[in-house]
């Protein structure tokens, strides 16, 4: 993956990289996508796993 | 997560929608959620646990630690066009500022609104600039820091 190859890395200013992943969302599981949510304020938070807490 | 979860409805008031994502799988996310986030804050964390197995996405946002395997603490806040506004990446050790996300929310909202920018540490009801020529060399006169 590099730049030259056109593959999309994030950076303030520029567009967010779309993606499809599978959720857990209210109880149940569903793919989210992020270009869906386009048109609205998001914000992605990422960790570095599941039961840990900082 | 969970401190998110806990004052979530601070966001969604703000018309945020909140994503949060690791490597785990959506299974995983779904045993926290019952066997312990559930228990920390009422009704468990109420956005979309994205799980990103393999790190894909975690790459895509440069967040993705090869060696640990793991996508490392950021946070990311996108406009409505879709445009990344503002990018948070921290060490393992130190956890995110949850006032300091709403503060830089409620700011992009109001540049957005107003194309008004924002000195350093401005909150809702303080004092925006308006650039120009006339500002330049001038903001000593205008605005102080802190103000």
């Amino acid at each position: 993956m590099s730049c030259e190859e056109g593959v999309n890395i994030a950076r303030v200013g520029k567009k967010a990289p779309d993606f499809e992943t599978n959720a857990f969302v209210e109880g149940g599981f569903q793919k989210i996508r992020l270009s869906d949510y386009f048109g609205k304020w998001i914000v992605i938070c990422f960790y570095p796993g599941d039961f840990t807490f900082v | 997560m969970a401190s998110v979860a806990a004052r979530y409805q601070e966001l969604k008031d703000l018309d945020v929608e909140v994503f949060s994502c690791s490597v785990d799988s959506q299974f995983t996310h779904k045993i926290w959620q019952e066997q312990e986030l559930s228990k920390m804050v009422s009704g468990g964390v109420p956005f979309p646990m994205l799980s990103d197995t393999g790190g894909r996405v975690g790459k895509l946002y440069g967040v993705h630690d090869e060696e640990n395997g793991v996508n490392i603490r950021g946070r990311f806040i996108i406009d409505p066009d879709g445009i990344i506004q503002a990018m948070e990446v921290l060490t393992p050790p130190v956890g995110r500022n949850f006032e300091e996300l709403v503060r830089q929310v409620k700011a992009f909202q109001h540049v957005r609104k107003t194309g008004e920018p924002t000195p350093a540490g401005w909150q809702p009801g303080k004092k925006t600039l308006q650039p120009g020529p006339d500002l330049v060399g001038r903001v000593w006169e205008v605005w102080k820091i802190g103000e």
